[in-house]
């Protein structure tokens, strides 16, 4: 039995300023004379929008800002109401909609405990039996009797989260919630997260900006665009999807012999005249297989001779995470750049990437290590499955590292340079 | 009628955490406390009496102070709570675009709230009657129906006021100057005898006294604070009379106030 149903929900808003009482007037005279009153323009927060949550699932819910997230939260928590559309929500919902909600600055830690607890529909009795387990999970023992105007604005989102998960409720709606914090928050919210999850069997609706985040918690990731949904299923998937969408409207129609490109940094005399990634067949494509060779493949044009440049190859993530580098400098003796155009290709016999979506970027600097030329997100390509197969797990991380398994054999065999007794020992073992 | 109890009642911790959130915000820092919420009604009878010394009013046996103390108890409360609550709705904007529960619970709590100040004039009232030597008479066991129906007064202009309010907060600050306008057509000032016998009794306004005596009734407030002062000071029984216009009428504003609210409140998060 599905715990949240929402069928065909669209939600309508008016575009424009609040109505003037003059016109509300002339709405209410057109009215009566039968007529319609005038109309404006009318936006769809939201557009048809279909789906159904399973009690015990973690939904995430991304998209582009203005993709209609937050209104789907606030039809789920009854705050606003569809314009068409149904909505069946099917338990106590506890809404965490931007930590922090309904926190009284005069009051109290305690006493604002015991107000959301309150709002959340809970009775005194449970709150104060819970009290000391969300003082301590918010690590405000000290502070809990000032009142929380004069609360750092981290504390302040510690005592909403540690309320909000700590007070039983079926149905947890969380609005960029873990983004907050310190590092050391961050990582106990996402435990306590993650132990709502697989002991309590909590249904939670998440949404955030953090892809990472997202798609390690989720067991299903519904994205959102324009109010509608575009894709809704596995985390993996759906987040690659994400991203590659996201990196299109960030590459626009990107030129790079343009040269005036954004984000970019040049000097002027080395400019990227064109960047192409050749498949294990040797063809042109944007799509490589995990596993196989590939060859990056870049023509620089410059202005002069360039004594023994450096150039720089590296592999990112759609959210800028630096996987790795392919940097010349490794060479013994480096080429120089003629005038003009100057081919560089850099092979990489077996492409350690998971699939997935990753960018590229590209630098050239002079034997100074100045820099001539910098971009990254210069391309967007995707990794394919290559011959290992699959599994869920596999999918976690960026990188496929070369392996061999022994289970049950006796026949571990290390290579001649590791010199450590002890440590063959250990492995041996 | 019912169901609407029904269901308030399933919220009535929130009410009473919500009511008292509300009080203790109202003088956490404020070092005068609750002592400045008696300063209104307690000027304004220094400020009548001053005036009534130009003017004459007469009150038959009854000290002046104390009798437009008497009138000022249901009438502040009034009209504290009325424009309290017609401004509840848009000060919890925080609330209402984040969290669901029944709306009606705003204007409920901040009528509720004035409870508290009610009780202090009721404490000062005392004081008033011991100086004078004056003790309450039997028929004070109408007070509590006075008080709840002065509060269902209040909810039947803030609940239409406070839905109002959401889309234009003009609402908010001209209701409560309607209100103050309202209290000259009210028998704060002076007590309702006069009128009575302005049109009854001396037939002021000829063919009309009567309808105009009933349109003055009309008001729930004449009747609040007449059957106030005739319960706490003279020892009468209520005067019905004066009591059923505005009851009638109460009783007939109230739930469409109500069902205002209601069709109001479902956009409250996106208009707020």
């Amino acid at each position: 039995m599905a715990i949240i149903e929402v069928e065909h929900l669209t939600k309508e808003y008016r575009l424009g300023q609040l109505t003037k009482v003059g016109d509300t007037f002339k709405g209410i005279a057109a009215r009566l004379r039968g007529r319609k009153p005038p109309e404006r323009k009318a936006f769809k927060a939201l557009d048809d929008v279909t789906f159904s949550v399973e009690e015990g699932e973690v939904v995430g819910i991304i998209g582009p800002n203005g993709a209609g997230k937050s209104t789907l939260l606030k039809i789920l928590c009854g705050v606003t109401r569809p314009s068409w559309g149904n909505c069946i929500v099917g338990g106590k919902v506890a809404p965490l909609i931007e930590v922090g909600a309904g926190l009284v600055g005069d009051l109290t830690g305690r006493e604002n405990i015991y107000l959301n607890g309150t709002i959340l529909g809970l009775g005194r009795k449970e709150i104060t039996s819970a009290l000391g387990q969300i003082i301590e999970f918010a690590e405000l023992e000290e502070f809990i009797d000032t009142p929380i105007k004069r609360y750092s604005s981290g504390m302040k989102v510690r005592l909403g989260f540690s309320i909000a998960t700590t007070l039983k409720s079926e149905i947890l709606i969380m609005d960029e919630v873990l983004a907050v914090g310190d590092m050391a928050f961050q990582r106990k919210c996402f435990d306590r997260m993650e132990n709502l999850i697989k002991t309590e069997g909590r249904t939670i609706l998440l949404v955030s900006h953090n892809m990472r985040q997202v798609e390690r918690l989720c067991s299903r990731i519904v994205l959102l665009n324009n109010g509608r949904v575009i894709e809704d299923g596995n985390p993996k998937k759906v987040c690659d999807l994400y991203f590659e969408q996201s990196s299109k409207k960030i590459m626009g129609e990107y030129n790079v012999s343009g040269g005036q490109a954004r984000n970019l940094r040049m000097t002027g005399e080395v400019i990227l005249h064109s960047l192409s990634l050749l498949n294990e067949e040797g063809e042109e494509s944007d799509a490589m297989r995990s596993g196989y060779p590939m060859v990056i493949q870049a023509w620089f044009d410059c202005d002069r001779h360039i004594e023994s440049p450096e150039v720089v190859f590296g592999f990112h993530t759609p959210d800028l995470i630096y996987i790795a580098s392919m940097d010349s400098a490794r060479l013994m003796n480096k080429p120089n750049f003629r005038e003009g155009k100057n081919l560089v290709q850099c092979v990489i016999p077996e492409l350690p990437l998971i699939p997935g979506i990753y960018g590229l970027r590209v630098g050239v600097l002079d034997r100074y290590r100045r820099e001539m030329f910098y971009g990254e997100s210069i391309k967007t390509f995707s990794v394919l499955p290559g011959d290992i197969p699959v599994s869920k797990t596999a999918a976690l991380g960026f990188i496929d590292i070369k392996h061999e398994w022994h289970i049950n054999t006796n026949s571990v065999s290390l290579n001649d340079d590791v010199t450590s007794d002890t440590a063959t020992e250990s492995l041996a073992r | 009628m019912i169901a609407v109890i029904k269901e308030l009642w399933t919220y009535r911790e929130l009410m009473t955490t919500l009511a008292w959130k509300e009080i203790v915000v109202r003088y956490k820092q404020a070092y005068l406390g609750i002592g400045i919420a008696v300063l209104k009604p307690l000027l304004l009878t220094v400020i009548f009496t001053m005036v009534r010394s130009f003017v004459g009013i007469d009150t038959g046996k009854i000290p002046y102070p104390v009798l437009t103390f008497a009138a000022l108890l249901p009438w502040t409360f009034f009209q504290e709570s009325a424009a309290a609550s017609v401004n509840s709705v848009v000060a919890n904007a925080g609330l209402i675009k984040k969290i669901y529960f029944p709306r009606v619970i705003f204007p409920l709590t901040a009528v509720l709230t004035k409870f508290v100040e009610l009780s202090i004039y009721f404490f000062l009232l005392a004081l008033f009657m011991i100086w004078y030597r004056m003790a309450p008479s039997a028929h004070a066991v109408w007070v509590p129906f006075l008080l709840v129906y002065t509060a269902l007064v209040s909810l039947t202009i803030s609940l239409v006021g406070a839905a109002l309010n959401v889309y234009y907060r003009d609402v908010g600050q001209m209701l409560p100057v309607g209100i103050n306008l309202l209290m000259y057509a009210s028998p704060v000032i002076y007590p309702l005898s006069l009128v009575h016998k302005k049109l009854i009794v001396q037939q002021a306004a000829g063919d009309w006294s009567h309808l105009l005596y009933t349109l003055y009734t009309l008001n729930p407030l004449a009747g609040i604070i007449d059957t106030f002062q005739a319960v706490m000071l003279r020892g009468d029984p209520p005067d019905f009379q004066v009591l059923w216009p505005g009851f009638v009428a109460t009783l007939l504003l109230l739930p469409l106030s109500y069902a205002i609210f209601r069709r109001a409140e479902a956009y409250f998060a996106d208009v707020i």
